[in-house]
Parts: C-alpha cells; sequence; structure tokens
C-alpha cells in the first residue's frame, strides 16, 4: 500500500465527518425538496379541483331532477283522456322544472336522426328498419342533457340495423 | 422523479391510484369516475373506445366489444370452453393453443385487449397527476399461473408500461391496511366483486406475504344479487298487473337500475321504496311500479347466494390447514362486500372477528398497489412521516375559558399566534396559562405550564397589544411566547412531549369533551355573555365620559341606569343569560345613538364590543380583555 494512501486514512476522521454530514445535508434537503414539490402539485391540483368537487355534488342533485323531467314526459305522453286544464297545469309544471334545470345550465338535446355516437348515447337496443341508415338514431327512450359542455347524462336510444 | 401508478384491472372494473405526498389517492378517470368499465370496442369505423364509451354501445356492437378479458388472459383455448360460451364476441384458437379474439377476421389476443384498458388508465392518471407516467404495478387474482402473470405483464408492456411488479390482489388489499408492518399474521381476504369471488389465505411475516391457499366461484358477485331483485319486481308486477316486464327492454333496463340503487340503499336503511312510474302501459292506460323492499326481504331473496360464499371459505382454510381461530385479520373487498348479510357471514365464519373494511372496498387492491409502488420508487421511504398534535393547545382567557391557538390533528410543525389584552385599566402584566384539552373550561383540561409577562405600560384596559405565539417544531416541543407590541417584552416557556400522550389518554380526553359538550358550551356562553356585557359597560362609561356634557342628560340617566343593573347581574354571577344579553343591546343601541351625535373616534372602540375580531390573524386582531390580572 502506498504511503498516501496511508495518509489520508489517518488524517481523515474530519474529512469523513464531514462528508457524512454532506451527505445527510443533502438527503434532507432533497426530501425538502420533494416534499415541497409534492405540496406545491398538490395545492395547484386542489385549486384546479375545487370547482369540479363543488360541481360533483351538484351533478347527483341534477341526476336526480332529470329522473323527474323523465316522468314528466313519460306523464304526459298518456293524458290524451284527461282534461284539458289538467293537462295544461301538468304542462306548465314540466316547463317550470325545465327553466329551473336551464337555470343550472342544463340543456337537453336532440338524438332522434343523427347517428349514433357514444359520447352521448348510450344504446339500449337495435331496430331493423331497411329504410334507415344503420348506425341512426330511431328512437329515444330517454332525453340526453348537457351541462355546460360536458354530458350530464347520454340520451338511452334505440338504433337503426 | 416520475410517478409509479398502481392500477387494479379488474374482470369488470379496472381501477388506478398513485402516492401523493405520501398518501395514495385514487385517480378521476376523464370521464370524471372513479372507476374504468374494462370493456374495449373496435367501432365499425375502425377505431378503438375503451372504458364507458366502449361500453355504451355494446349492444350495437355486440362481436366487437371485449369485456372480460381478464378471463382469458394467459389461458390455452382448450381449457376456456366454458367461457366462451358467456360471451357474444368470437373466440378462437391460434397458434399453441393460444386464446384471440376474432373481430372482423383480424385476431386480437387477450393481451392487447388489456392494454388497450392499460392505456387509458395511464393517460387518465397522467392528465390526472400533468406529468407522463411510466411505471405502474399491476395487480391480479391470487390464483394466476404463471402464464396468466407473464401475459398480463406484457399487456402493461404493450401498453407502454414500464411494469414494476405484478402483484397480488389479496395482498394488495393486506398492504392498503398496513398490514405488512403488523409482524407475523395470518390474514383472510373475502373479495366479492361484480362477477367473481375470491377467497385467499396469507402469511405475512417480515413485509413478505405468502399465500396458503385460494379458493372461490368465478361467477358469483354483485349482479346476481341485482338479477335476484329484478325477478322478485318483476314476479310481482306479473302476478298484480298481468305483464311481464322482463320481455320489454326499457322497463327491464330501468328494473336493473332501481334494483342495484335498492340494493345499495339497503346496505345503510333497513327499507327503501323503489318508485317506476309509468312503467309500462296496455289497453287499459299506463301502469306503475311503487313497492317497498326491505331489508329482511332482501337478505331472504338473496340467501343463497350469501351461503355460497361459506364454500370457498372452509375450502381455503381447509387448504391453508387452518382453523378460523388462526386468522388474525380479515379484509373485506368487492362492492359486494357492503351488504350487511355479508358482512355477517364473514363474521360468522371468523369465529366473531370484525373484518377490516374502512377503505372503500372498491379501491383497496388499486391502493395497495399504488403504495407497493411508492415503495418500489423509494417515494414511500421518503416521505416524511409528519405527527399530528393529538389535542388542542391554547390559553386561559378571562373567565375561565380555554382559547385554543392550535386545533387538535394539526400536523406538525406548526407555528400560530394571537393577540390579546388586558382586562383592567392600569394592568401591568399578564398571567399566561398554557392549556391542552378538548374542554371549553380551563379548569377541565391539562395545564402545561404557566408564565408572567410583567412591565406593561398602564393603560386602559383592552389597549395593549399582547402577542400570543405557540410553536410546535417536528418533535412535538412546544414553545409558548407572550410578547408586549408596545414594548417588545417577551416571555416564554417550554414544554416538551406535548404530542407524546398515550393512545388511550388522548382517547379519555376527547371521550371526556364530547360528554360534557353540552354543559361545556353553556357554560362558555355564560362566560361569554358576562365579559361582553361587562366590556359594553366599560366602553360606554368611557364614552359617556368623554363626551361630557354633550351628553343629553337623559340618555346619560339611562345608561347608567342600565349599566348599573349589568354590573349587579355580574357581581351576583347570574345565569339569567336572556336578560344579560337583552341589556347588553339595550346599552349599544344607546351607545350607538351617543355616537351618531358625538366623536368618531370611540365609535370604533364601541364596536369591538369585548368579542373576537372578525379578522383572525391580522394584525390588529385584538382580543379585548381577555386575561385577568392575578
Amino acid at each position: 500500500m502506498s504511503q498516501a494512501g496511508q495518509k489520508t486514512e489517518t488524517a481523515s476522521p474530519e474529512q469523513a465527518e464531514i462528508e457524512r454530514l454532506q451527505g445527510e445535508v443533502s438527503r434532507e434537503h432533497d426530501l425538502y425538496l420533494r416534499t415541497l414539490a409534492d405540496f406545491e402539485n398538490y395545492r395547484r391540483r386542489v385549486e384546479r379541483e375545487r370547482e369540479s368537487v363543488a360541481k360533483r355534488g351538484k351533478r347527483e342533485l341534477l341526476l336526480a331532477l332529470l329522473d323527474l323531467a323523465d316522468n314528466f314526459e313519460r306523464a304526459l305522453a298518456h293524458v290524451n283522456d284527461s282534461p284539458e286544464s289538467v293537462v295544461a297545469g301538468l304542462h306548465t309544471i314540466q316547463r317550470r322544472l325545465a327553466s329551473v334545470l336551464e337555470g343550472q345550465g342544463v340543456t337537453s338535446f336532440e338524438s332522434v336522426g343523427q347517428p349514433f355516437d357514444p359520447a352521448v348515447h348510450e344504446a339500449i337496443g337495435v331496430i331493423q328498419d331497411d329504410e334507415q341508415e344503420t348506425g341512426t338514431v330511431l328512437d329515444e327512450l330517454s332525453r340526453g342533457y348537457y351541462w355546460g359542455d360536458e354530458v350530464l347524462r347520454p340520451a338511452r336510444v334505440r338504433v337503426a340495423q | 422523479m416520475a410517478k409509479a401508478i398502481g392500477i387494479d384491472l379488474g374482470t369488470t372494473n379496472s381501477v388506478v391510484a398513485v402516492m401523493e405526498g405520501g398518501k395514495p389517492t385514487v385517480v378521476i378517470n376523464s370521464e370524471g369516475n372513479r372507476l374504468t368499465p374494462s370493456v374495449v370496442s373496435f367501432t365499425k369505423t375502425s377505431e378503438w373506445l375503451v372504458g364507458q364509451l366502449a361500453k355504451r354501445q355494446a349492444v350495437l356492437n355486440p362481436e366487437r366489444t371485449i369485456y372480460s378479458a381478464k378471463r382469458f388472459i394467459g389461458r390455452r383455448y382448450s381449457e376456456v370452453q366454458s367461457e366462451i360460451k358467456n360471451v357474444p364476441y368470437k373466440v378462437v384458437a391460434g397458434s399453441n393453443d393460444a386464446v384471440r379474439f376474432d373481430i372482423d377476421g383480424k385476431l386480437y389476443a387477450p393481451e392487447e385487449i388489456s392494454a388497450q384498458v392499460l392505456r387509458k388508465l395511464a393517460g387518465d392518471a397522467a392528465k390526472y397527476l400533468g406529468e407522463k407516467v411510466t411505471d405502474a404495478v399491476i395487480t391480479v387474482p391470487a390464483y394466476f399461473n404463471d402464464a396468466q402473470r407473464q401475459a398480463t405483464k406484457d399487456a402493461g408492456k404493450i401498453a407502454g408500461l414500464n411494469v414494476l411488479r405484478i402483484i397480488n390482489e389479496p395482498t394488495a388489499a393486506a398492504l392498503a391496511y398496513g398490514l405488512d408492518k403488523k409482524g407475523n399474521e395470518t390474514i383472510l381476504v373475502f373479495d366479492l366483486g361484480g362477477g367473481t369471488f375470491d377467497v385467499s389465505v396469507l402469511d405475512v411475516s417480515e413485509g413478505v406475504f405468502e399465500v396458503k391457499a385460494t379458493a372461490g366461484d368465478t361467477h358469483l358477485g354483485g349482479d346476481d344479487f341485482d338479477k335476484r331483485v329484478v325477478d322478485w319486481l318483476a314476479e310481482e308486477f306479473l302476478r298484480n298487473q298481468a305483464i311481464d316486464l322482463r320481455k320489454d327492454r326499457q322497463a327491464l333496463q330501468r328494473l336493473t337500475e332501481a334494483a342495484e340503487k335498492a340494493k345499495i340503499e339497503l346496505s345503510s336503511v333497513l327499507e327503501t321504496t323503489i318508485n317506476l312510474p309509468f312503467i309500462t302501459a296496455d289497453a287499459s292506460g299506463p301502469r306503475h311500479l311503487e313497492t317497498r323492499l326491505s331489508r329482511a326481504k332482501f337478505d331472504q331473496l338473496t340467501a343463497d347466494l350469501v351461503e355460497r360464499c361459506t364454500g370457498p371459505v372452509r375450502q381455503a382454510l381447509a387448504d391453508a390447514k387452518l382453523s378460523e381461530r388462526d386468522i388474525n385479520e380479515v379484509v373485506l373487498v368487492g362492492g359486494s362486500t357492503r351488504i350487511p348479510a355479508v358482512v355477517t357471514l364473514v363474521r360468522r365464519l371468523m369465529g366473531g372477528k370484525e373484518p377490516n373494511q374502512s377503505v372503500n372496498p372498491d379501491e383497496v387492491v388499486a391502493i395497495g398497489a399504488a403504495i407497493q409502488a411508492g415503495v418500489l420508487t423509494g417515494e414511500v421511504k421518503g416521505v416524511l412521516l409528519l405527527d399530528v398534535t393529538p389535542l388542542s393547545l391554547g390559553v386561559e382567557t378571562l373567565g375561565g375559558v380555554m382559547t385554543k391557538l392550535i386545533e387538535r390533528n394539526t400536523t406538525v410543525p406548526v407555528r400560530r399566534s394571537e393577540t390579546f389584552s388586558t382586562a383592567d385599566d392600569n394592568q401591568t402584566a399578564v398571567e399566561v396559562h398554557v392549556l391542552q384539552g378538548e374542554r371549553e373550561m380551563a379548569r377541565d383540561n391539562r395545564s402545561l405550564g404557566h408564565f408572567r409577562l410583567e412591565g406593561i405600560r398602564p393603560g386602559r384596559r383592552g389597549e395593549p397589544q399582547i402577542e400570543v405565539t405557540f410553536d410546535i417544531d417536528a418533535n412535538g416541543i412546544l414553545t409558548a411566547t407572550a410578547r408586549d407590541k408596545d414594548t417588545s417584552k417577551e416571555q416564554k416557556i417550554t414544554v416538551s412531549g406535548s404530542t407524546q400522550l398515550s393512545k388511550e389518554e388522548v382517547e379519555r380526553m376527547v371521550a371526556d369533551a364530547q360528554s360534557h359538550a353540552a354543559d361545556d358550551r353553556k357554560r362558555r356562553e355564560e362566560v361569554e355573555a358576562r365579559n361582553t356585557a361587562d366590556t359594553t359597560a366599560y366602553q360606554v362609561e368611557r364614552q359617556i365620559q368623554e363626551l361630557g356634557a354633550s351628553v343629553p342628560v337623559n340618555e346619560k340617566a339611562r345608561a347608567e341606569q342600565v349599566i348599573g343593573e349589568i354590573r349587579q347581574l355580574i357581581q351576583g354571577n347570574s345565569t339569567d343569560l336572556a336578560r344579560l344579553r337583552q341589556l347588553t343591546g339595550d346599552l349599544q343601541q344607546i351607545a350607538a345613538g351617543l355616537t351618531s351625535g358625538g366623536a368618531r373616534s370611540t365609535a370604533a372602540e364601541g364596536e369591538r364590543g369585548g368579542t373576537r375580531s372578525s379578522q383572525p390573524g391580522g394584525p390588529d386582531d385584538v382580543i379585548d380583555a381577555d386575561f385577568t390580572q392575578r
């Protein structure tokens, strides 16, 4: 073994301690930076999501209202025999419900006659129809709704085949 | 370093989770859901749809929509004959008896289909995190053989992922509960999902898991429970209305949804109503379905399904050569384990042992996978485990009330300060009494120490500003400092081990606070009402003095009369709070009348009214007349 090698080893307790401490500092600093970065990212996302979290809660309520809207449509499809004044009253309530939904940015969209699109339609069944082009929505079982630009609920449809 | 994700690649649904700041979080997919259907479809326009969108068009495109690919992955064609009968798409034999899906004459391996699901999950995670995701841990059932594991790993590779490890679903579930850290244990994992039931017995020793036995039923799950409710509803309707709703596609759809909703509701309530107006119509007009379903009836309808779970549990124990007494922990996985009858069954089979079910059973496997991913990338180890203060810390203020500076369960290190003032004119010293606990009154809490700050410049009560700061460092050492803002005189006390209370002690103190909550609140209200009344009386008295002769005599007489009555009530320690509050209100009104005609300078004083300022933490956040002189 060379003398120089010996020397470094004997002269090293302080040096070793410095290196150990430097290592520790850089590990701790890394940990600190990581935690800081994690927190920054977290903070940014929480900010981004704050709105969408509130929206999610509201979404549940709106979906429950859509169930009511569906039942109105079902009811009004059967009112032929009822007195006209009752029918008019039901229509008024239905329009009121529609305006409440509209006030929240909920709008319905037409599906019948459109080509099937899984982004806005949910296929419940097919209808054999040679007159219509395959993939055209023939029948709407429940209406589809947008909420702003997003699909609140896809339309339930039957499609030509 | 890039984040690694954990993926629960399920038969029906998949979930992806990631570690963030040392805690696992489930990723919300691009459709806004936590679960992604494991469904892939190849459309007529030659594009792949994955997840919810693929599911929505399944009935239009049954031959090109692949679901349950997991039932085929890594298996021989000759092994899966019974599975093929259950699916509408074409399954054929490839070279070496491999399973292939035939879509329009083109052959796809199950790995390629699963890869589509994995790619979407990783993509959604990347979008959620705002960074690229390449590393993943993927889970598989404990009974998967080497070929099935390798195929799952290959699916990850096809999806462009670096698969750090394939781990067993029950192991992931146990990791999510931290059971790897509890020493040597035997764990039973009971996994009742949407369409499959698995029981696994695991041994964990020094953080290493070993599967001792597995058993299950590949076709038992939540969907079967829904179907029982649908059939019951349809039979009832058929009996009463002579119409079979199952023959009407739309009615069946509504029935199925209502059945699932009822099942979910019955996990938390004892009875639910199923309400489907205009479910169908005949020549005589529209028909409605409205019926009640009790949990007892639901349990009766599904009793045999629940009972079918018994066999596999017994089988797994027998194979592991264990009895239920040898099981240390039971973990519930899968949405159907929310059904109370299922939990009851598990408890019965395990000799009354309470199962672990606090983590969402739909997400527990993905969460465990994310934890494993975090361990493998060093993230879990690298995270500082931060302590919390187990109990609130505060100071005693006027009337023996505990005013909290740091609420319980605040993560440390933390520093909070608040400004207080004196309770008497010319008070030159304040006594700071440091307290720990949840009770409203100082004397019911634990005293951590006292100190005295002296040398406050004599002034009117409420004028000196004493800033009290509580600082807890990462080791739980509390330093309480009081500083006079005017003279900068400072006094402090250090209390070590404020976070090191035994669990029992903390629990007892919290429970105490809860059981005394009503009494404590009442006493605190009494003190606060008295303090407010006293401060108001003091301020109005001063106001009158300052305004001097400009105060109309009758107003002055009225104010003095009210002040006199307030002082009498306070001295007599009256508990007639209504009277005290009314007098305080009267006095405030009189004072407002005085100010509107007089000096503005005293108005601000009057509004402070002896309670907390509306801007906590602000530079002028003064709590008037809070310290008592001792």
